[in-house]
């Protein structure tokens, strides 16, 4: 490939899909907090006589993400062995595909309106987990958790097509925008791991693979300080793993030449068609990039806002629910901008939280009917984000309710106008900025709850 | 008893249809509790937590297992005498210097010597079930691949392994089958056909069926040939049509193919005997590749260890094109070369093995290659998953008749067999 560019990066990702059973066997598929090698069967295990059953969940889920990415679909199923001793693999070889993947040539694009193409889709089964117990150096022992054996896993391989790391931030982010979307990935219990090649123009691109690095964060994080360290060293063909804790780049091995698998067809797995019936059930639904474009159209949002909105599927389902009870500048005020405050406040993202469509949509709602002013809806809103309330119990709780009573209003504003007649006075010589103290007062009296334009006229007709 | 690997001494009482039937079972198929070794050093130990679907169909019945029988190491071989350290190579109960075939050695032996009340499960890669049976001068009957269940058998070559019974009778051969045979969803490969009773073809006669005699495979010894000829002349005149037929692509490349594919998928399936979870292993030492690399070389015997580099090397990139790919595509000829003749012949014959039972020291005198060339009539059949069935022919020392059937006619040539020997 002729290269230009300062960097290139080609990522390698591995998605490990939602499913009940594993890949190859009915055992249950793991939950982080199940025990070691609780969840794992006979077939897991590689016991002699055993025979893989392909779970078609799993193949349902992995032809989702085929067609929501735009590949071309192989015409048959069928899965090879990658043979390789390694003590987390059960049979030493694992099942893969390898001559058919289930998609080529498809693309993501990403918030930038970039295509990054993709080479293949593949479905196969994760190896256990090896677990050393006093730290990956200190241990004399590996320890095998059978829990991860069989897992069904999507490899997703990229052409060599971003150009920095913040791109392949925005890949991971709008991929695993597209997983939540398609209901195919399990936030709390799934695995998401991607391996990078990074190469830069002054070292002739000379290519370096990282392993293992787990989340959009983090992937930016290692491939910038890749980049530095490669600007500051020889470079070497040759796979690194990222080690999160020291946030740097430590070499695995050398790559002298390519790895010798020894693939052959799985003859316990007949191929079988990939038909028209199994790729119509999978019925997807409109992809984040595609909803973006939508509501920059309908709703006239700003890109950033729309896209924003568009990779989170909770909020762009609130979106398009509140959308036809508050005006778009109120659904975007609260869910973008309000929502990110509280959100950086708490040092939280938005992943973290189980956002409450309901009572999200309440206070919006309450907001646009002036019900509650900004200053109180405010209040609601960091309640909201940390703990489960009702909005509107909370609001009559705390006296947030705007107080929209005329003539209650009229009465605040003429205790604080009999209670400070020098003001008024100033007023009236021609100092507009006096009414500013009387509204203050007026606003500590309603605790906010009063609309400060609508308390300005007030005053301004009582004197 | 000669024979067996494991043998159970209390049988507990049982109830159905099969409560008088005793199975023994071929080392490398899997039955609950019992150890099943495949005859490997490497598996001593190793006792399954569940049974082979084939095993769990006869007991459903009432049928009482007797006992593993031994065969060649993984099914490496066509003597029984490839067996691991531990185990003892069973000799033929005809004549004690002769052997007993291989790679189901142990099922035929065993076979020999009970009576009408006993069948063993044996198990087929190319020519492992027949091969015994014509030596030991009894019957087994090898089904179309994916006929019957091989979830629980122990793995040679995936694509070609076929489990089948092994008996002194035609008959009971037939019935077996009819119990075993089936879908199964803990196999994949298994077909989803329903199964016929497959006794519906005893005494049916051949009067009318064209039988077509594999001219190939008259390059045999003499005593084989004679016998062969003269049953030849007794389907002649019970009245079937009898023609010379020619299978010059499978005759030329049959063997070829057969080790090919066999080895490359032998030695993946090979690759998870490693020392641990299950059977032999060793004091934790060193890396785990210096650890896997001392349990293999101890407790894997010679020809495993041949089979695993020559399966090895034809899979590497680079020979895999030239080797595994091509040996795909031959094995795909020879299914259309064997399924053009079925178009016109009911079944297709030839003597299964091409001499008599040798004695176990001229085995010891044969090459590796001379001992694979001892496959070649047996390949065929097995390499193209056509059911096949040897029946003993002639007098004296055994030698067997194969009958070749298409994909899912066992009852053709159980119909032929029953009619030379009942």
């Amino acid at each position: 490939m002729n290269f230009t560019t300062d960097v290139v990066i080609g990522l390698e990702i591995h998605i490990q899909l939602d499913t009940k059973t594993k890949l190859f066997s009915s055992s249950p598929t793991a939950k982080k907090k199940d025990s070691a090698n609780s969840k794992c069967d006979v077939i897991n295990l590689g016991m002699p006589g055993t025979k893989p059953r392909l779970n078609k969940e799993a193949i349902h889920k992995a032809l989702k993400l085929c067609l929501a990415t735009n590949c071309e679909v192989a015409p048959e199923l069928v899965f090879s062995r990658k043979s390789y001793f390694y003590p987390d693999l059960s049979k030493n070889y694992q099942t893969t595909q390898y001559e058919m993947p289930l998609g080529e040539k498809g693309f993501v694009t990403l918030m930038s309106g970039k295509k990054v193409n993709l080479t293949r889709i593949h479905v196969e089964e994760d190896p256990a987990a090896l677990t050393h117990p006093s730290g990956m150096d200190a241990s004399k022992f590996s320890l095998i958790d059978y829990n991860r054996s069989g897992n069904p896993l999507c490899e997703l391989v990229t052409e060599p097509e971003m150009h920095s790391p913040q791109e392949a931030r925005d890949f991971l982010k709008q991929l695993i925008a597209i997983l939540s979307y398609l209901k195919i990935f399990d936030n709390q219990n799934g695995i998401i791991k991607a391996d990078a090649n990074i190469s830069i123009k002054e070292k002739d691109y000379t290519r370096v693979e990282i392993k293992n690095i787990t989340g959009f964060k983090e992937i930016e994080r290692a491939l910038n300080y890749e980049i530095e360290r490669q600007k500051s060293e020889d470079v070497v063909l040759e796979t690194r793993g990222w080690d999160a804790d020291q946030g740097i780049t430590k070499s695995l091995r050398k790559k002298e030449s390519e790895e010798e698998y020894g693939y052959i067809l799985d003859p316990d797995i007949p191929v079988t068609d990939i038909t028209q019936e199994m790729k119509d059930a999978c019925d997807i639904p409109e992809m984040p990039y595609e909803k973006a474009l939508r509501i920059i159209e309908e709703y006239k949002l700003t890109e950033e806002d729309a896209h924003i909105i568009a990779q989170s599927q909770s909020l762009a389902h609130l979106f398009e629910k509140a959308i036809k009870t508050v005006s778009a500048s109120t659904a975007v005020t609260w869910m973008r901008h309000e929502l990110n405050r509280v959100l950086n406040y708490n040092k939280l993202e938005l992943e973290d939280i189980e956002l409450n469509e309901e009572q999200m949509l309440v206070l919006m709602q309450m907001v646009e009917k002036k019900e509650l002013t900004e200053n109180s809806a405010k209040k609601v809103l960091n309640k909201l984000i940390i703990e489960p309330v009702d909005v509107k119990a909370f609001v009559e709780s705390e006296g947030l309710g705007a107080v929209s009573d005329k003539g209650a209003l009229e009465a605040f504003c003429k205790e604080a106008m009999d209670a400070n007649p020098q003001v008024v006075e100033d007023y009236k010589s021609g100092n507009e900025k006096a009414l500013n103290f009387l509204l203050g007062q007026v606003m500590r009296k309603t605790k906010g709850a009063a609309s400060p334009p609508e308390l300005l006229e007030i005053i301004k007709s009582l004197i | 008893m000669n024979g067996f690997a494991v043998e159970e001494e209390y049988q507990e009482k049982t109830q159905g249809e099969l409560s008088n039937l005793k199975v023994s079972v071929k080392d490398g198929i899997c039955v609950k509790g019992m150890q099943s070794a495949a005859s490997s050093a490497m598996l001593i130990g190793y006792k399954p937590l569940f049974n082979a679907t084939a095993v769990q169909r006869l007991l459903d019945k009432g049928a009482k297992v007797i006992g593993k029988t031994v065969q060649d190491e993984f099914g490496f071989g066509s003597f029984c005498l490839n067996v691991g350290k531990g185990f003892t190579a069973p000799t033929n109960p005809r004549d004690e210097e002769r052997v007993c075939g291989g790679s189901s050695g142990g099922c035929a032996a065993v076979t020999a010597q009970l009576g009408d009340d006993h069948v063993s499960l044996g198990e087929s890669t190319g020519g492992s079930i027949v091969c015994p049976a014509a030596y030991c001068g009894v019957v087994g009957l090898c089904p179309t691949y994916g006929r019957v269940s091989r979830y629980g058998l122990i793995d040679y070559a995936n694509s070609m392994d076929k489990i089948g019974p092994i008996a002194k009778s035609v008959k009971q051969c037939a019935e077996t089958l009819s119990v075993i045979a089936g879908s199964d969803e803990h196999d994949p490969t298994t077909l989803q056909i329903p199964v016929e009773n497959y006794t519906t073809y005893l005494g049916k006669g051949v009067k009318g069926l064209k039988i077509g005699v594999i001219k190939e495979s008259k390059d045999v010894d003499e005593a084989v040939l004679n016998a062969f000829e003269e049953t030849i002349r007794l389907l002649k005149e019970k009245g079937a049509t009898v023609e010379e037929v020619s299978l010059p692509l499978t005759t030329k490349y049959g063997i070829e193919a057969y080790y090919v594919l066999a080895l490359s998928e032998a030695s993946t399936n090979l690759s998870r005997y490693c020392g641990i979870r299950y059977g032999a292993s060793e004091p934790l030492e060193g890396t785990f590749n210096e650890y896997f690399s001392k349990v293999r070389g101890k407790y894997f015997g010679k020809e495993v260890k041949r089979r695993i580099l020559l399966g090895t090397f034809a899979r590497m990139s680079g020979y895999r094109d030239a080797y595994y790919m091509k040996a795909l595509k031959v094995r795909t000829k020879i299914i259309e070369e064997y399924k053009a003749l079925f178009k016109e012949y009911d079944v297709l014959v030839s003597p299964t093995m091409p001499n008599l039972p040798p004695k176990i020291a001229e085995v010891e005198e044969l090459t590796p290659l001379e001992q694979y060339m001892m496959d070649v009539l047996t390949v065929g059949p097995n390499i193209a998953g056509m059911p096949h069935i040897s029946v003993p022919m002639g007098k004296g020392i055994p030698k067997g008749f194969l009958i070749i059937g298409d994909h899912l006619q066992e009852g053709k040539i159980i119909q032929v067999a029953y009619e030379l020997y009942n």
